[in-house]
This record gives structure tokens, sequence and C-alpha cells, in this order.
């Protein structure tokens, strides 16, 4: 490991417990300690309050909605981008109703949500579907039909056509722009994770938070904050290294 | 081109049709209006929105107004704190390096896992929901302030250096130009943010801005109302990205379109 490269991770933990030692000390000389309480604290009192099996289950149960409204929403999104891509009929027909509904944040969905599937899992899987769909759908449809025409001909000239060129050609060259789709998805997923679970939940990561505000725990809302941003950072740093190492084999990513 | 091929007129026919499906499919009882309420109904929500209101006396427009106050004065805040703060953390590499992690970090914090935080540091009001959309604005902004500094092309810099410029000179009429496309690509990533964030914000505890309407609209079984609402989020939405694009492309007509922006 070179030089420059140690000291960079040098700095960048000396940065974390600089301001991990800034807050604790300022938590603990401030006035307003049982709603500013230090890390330490916030971290113990979570863990008094909440045994592991519970919180285990809260993560458990956000993942598995995230992963259900993920899955939906990037097959969905990536099918639709690829056949307004390839059908230039089917392309025009389907752009400006996307265009119009695109923009309306996908948390606005959540009173329609809720009158179309119930206050059960499936309103939560569909706003969090919407938060995957857009972002998967819009940076698919500009990879297929950014794919450089040379690369369409020179398939041609060796008589590939059809499927096989979709497949062959045409997806590879679209990769590197799905995945970029993949990961603000997958962002946006858990950006809306806490409002999805805002309806009427009883487990989950926003409702372990959402509840604890009730009783003014600020340690255990503090606790899942972290949680969900480590969650968020873990599960992005896994996603990303499977696309260098699948895309990245092509394309710089 | 025969008219039916142009894509123009697909996208307008594939759009009434829909419209015609969904309003006949209404008429005759297929789809609940409670449920589906029909293009007809949503048009006359519209109107009732625009010259009575829901609840009665809050209009459209005070609603879109009570929103865009809260987004544009979060955004303006943590403008205001992040564009100079990211330009100094750009600048400096040792900075840069000690605040990455903490940087990333937040980043990936989801802004609204600190609903429940924010209602209990600043209540119940306005305070909690600005703080919300600054919170989410100010780290797009500093990301993107920091790589502006970062990656100003080092000729320029050299070239301003063999004509004695340095200090406030070099900053002010250099560095700074050389950042502001991505300073406003930010800017507008961040709106678009701040209008994704501001909905969840409106959920608790408040009558008033268009997130508010649309959940309390359900509660009265007007979902005609929550659909003129989020027709409303998404037009506004829209309209502020596309005028900072437009805005881009007036104050910047020698840099064309910036690819890589840091998100």
């Amino acid at each position: 490991m070179s030089g420059a490269r140690l000291r960079e991770i040098a700095l960048g933990v000396a940065g974390t417990i600089a301001f991990l030692a800034v807050w604790e000390i300022a938590a603990r000389t401030g006035p307003a300690s049982a709603l500013f309480p230090p890390p330490t604290r916030a971290v113990a009192e979570a863990l008094a309050k909440l045994p592991p099996a519970t919180i285990a289950d809260h993560v458990v149960v956000s993942l598995g909605r995230i992963a259900a409204g993920f899955a939906a929403g990037a097959a969905l999104g990536i099918a639709i981008a690829i056949a307004a891509g390839w059908y230039r009929t089917f392309g025009n027909l389907v752009r400006p109703v996307i265009e119009f509904l695109r923009p309306i944040p996908p948390l606005a969905w959540i009173p329609m949500a809720i009158v179309w599937f119930g206050l059960g899992e499936a309103s939560k899987v569909f706003v969090i579907f919407l938060g995957a769909f857009f972002p998967v759908l819009t940076n698919a449809y500009r990879g297929i039909t950014g794919v450089d025409p040379t690369l369409v001909r020179a398939a041609q000239t060796m008589d590939v056509s059809g499927l096989a060129l979709l497949w062959r050609v045409m997806l590879p060259a679209a990769l590197p722009d799905i995945a970029v789709g993949l990961r603000v998805g997958w962002g946006l997923s858990f950006g809306v994770l806490v409002a999805a679970e805002l309806i009427a939940a009883d487990r989950g990561m926003g409702f372990m938070i959402m509840n604890a505000r009730q009783t003014a725990e600020v340690g255990v809302i503090i606790f899942g904050i972290l949680l969900i941003g480590l969650a968020t950072l873990a599960t992005d740093w896994v996603l990303g290294f499977a696309i260098r190492r699948s895309v990245g084999r092509w394309h710089p990513v | 081109m025969r008219w039916v091929e142009r894509p123009w007129f697909q996208g307008a026919a594939c759009v009434v049709v829909l419209l015609a499906l969904w309003e006949g499919a209404s008429a005759l009882g297929w789809l609940k209006p409670f449920q589906f309420p029909p293009p007809s109904r949503i048009a006359a929500a519209s109107w009732e929105m625009v010259v009575a209101g829901f609840p009665t006396g809050t209009r459209i427009g005070q609603h879109a107004l009570v929103t865009l106050q809260r987004i544009f004065t979060g955004f303006a805040l943590a403008t205001v704190v992040a564009i100079p703060l990211g330009l100094l953390i750009g600048r400096v590499p040792a900075l840069d390096q000690l605040t990455l992690p903490i940087v990333t970090f937040a980043r990936s914090v989801a802004t609204l896992s600190l609903l429940p935080l924010a209602l209990l540091w600043f209540g119940l009001g306005e305070t909690s929901k600005v703080m919300l959309i600054a919170y989410a604005c100010f780290w797009v902004m500093l990301t993107n302030a920091i790589a502006a500094a970062k990656y100003v092309d080092p000729v320029l810099i050299r070239a301003a250096r063999t004509m004695d410029a340095r200090g406030p000179a070099l900053f002010f009429r250099v560095i700074l130009p050389a950042a502001t496309p991505r300073l406003l690509a930010g800017a507008r990533v961040a709106i678009g943010i701040g209008f994704m964030v501001i909905v969840g914000a409106e959920m608790i505890a408040t009558v008033a801005g268009l997130g508010a309407l649309i959940m309390e609209a359900r509660t009265f079984y007007r979902t005609d109302v929550s659909i003129v609402g989020m027709i409303a989020l998404g037009v506004l939405g829209f309209a502020f990205t596309a005028g900072l694009g437009w805005l881009e492309r007036v104050l910047l007509p020698w840099h064309r379109g910036l690819a890589e922006v840091r998100r």
C-alpha cells in the first residue's frame, strides 16, 4: 500500500474519531443532554431498551421490504426501458405517460398506495417499488437508446439480428447505464423506507425510530438513524462491488 | 413521415386512449371512483382546489406556496453554508481526506430517518420541516462544491498564477467561475431531492402544504383531491428542475452540459 493511500486512510480515521469526540464532549457538557445524548450513551441506551433479536428482526423486515420493492421496480424498469428502446412505437406510446409520472415524488403516492393496497405489506413495498422503478427505468432507457450505432452495425454485418442483437450487443453496451440506475434506485429505496414504514407498520427500522419518538427515546432514534445509514452504506458497497466485478470488466464504473 | 407515425401523435393518442378507457371503466362501474377517481372527477377537483380549496378555504396556490417556502428556506440555509465550506474542503486536500468518511456517511443517512429526531429537537412547527430539507440539500451541495473546487482544471490555475493572480483574485476570477457549472448542477439535484423529502416531512403535524394536502384528502375519502396534489407536486418539481437547467444554459453559455456530476 502506497504512502499516499495510507495517509488518506489515517486522515479519514482521524477525522471520524475527531467528529465522534466533539459530539461526545459537546453532548456531555451541553445543557440539553436528554435530547442530545453522546454517541456512546445513545448506543448503550438503545441496546438496553431493545434486545438484539428485536433489532435484528427490524433490520431483516426492512431489508426484506426493500429487496422486494427494489427487485420489482428494477425488473419492471429494465423491461419497460428495453421494450421502449427496442420497439420504437412502444417507446413513443409510453414516453409521455412515464415523463408525466416521473416527477411525482414516490412518497406522494402513499395515500393512493393505501387506497389501492390497504395497510399491509403491499403498500409499503409499492412505495419502495416506485423509489427504484423510475431511476432504473430512465437510466436503462438512456443506456439502450445511447448504444453506439457502430456496435450495432458491426454486429449486423456479422448477421446478428433480432433477439441475439439485443441480448449480445445492446444489453452489454447498456449495462453501465443500467448499473448506475440500479445504484440510484437502491439508494432511493432506502430514502423512502422510513416514510413507507409510517403506514401502519409494527416492525421495521422506520417503525423502530418513529415508535421511539412517541416515548422520546432519543438514544433509540439516533441508534436507528446510524443503523439505517450503515445498512445503506454497506449494501451500496456490496452492490458497487458486484457491479465493478461484472460490468467493470469492459467499462470503467 | 405520415402523421400516424409521428412520435408526438402516438404519445398523445396513447394518453387520450388511456384517459378515455379510465373514464369509461369507472362510468361502467369497473373501477371504483374512490380507488381510481376518473379524469372528469380529477378535473372537477382541480377546479375546486383553485376556487374553493381543501380543506375549505386553503386553495392549491396557498398549499404550493407553503411547500415552496419550506423547500427554498431549507435549500437557502444549506447552500449558504455548504458552498463556502465545500469550496474550502475541495481546495485543501488534507481537509478533504479528513472529512471524507463523515461526508460519505452523512450522505448515506436517509434524510427522512431524521424525521423523528427533527420533531423532538425542533418541535412540530416549520423549523423541523425546514431543517430536514436543509439536511438533504446540504450534503448534496457540499459534495458538489467539494468536487467543483477539487476538479478545477489545474491548467487554468497555473495560467492565472503565471499572470500573478493569487489570493482573492485567483479565487473569484478563476476558481469560482470554473466551479459554477457543478454548483448549479448540484443545486438542481438538491431542489429535486427537496421536493422528495418535503412530502415525507409534511406527512406529520401540519395541514398546510401539498404533502399535507394529499394525506389529509385521503382521510376524508377525497382521493381525487389527493391526485390533484400529486400532479401539482410533479408539475412544480419538474418546473423547478427544468428552470434550473435553463438557467444553467443561460448563465453558462460556454459550458454545454455536464455529464459527470457527483450526486
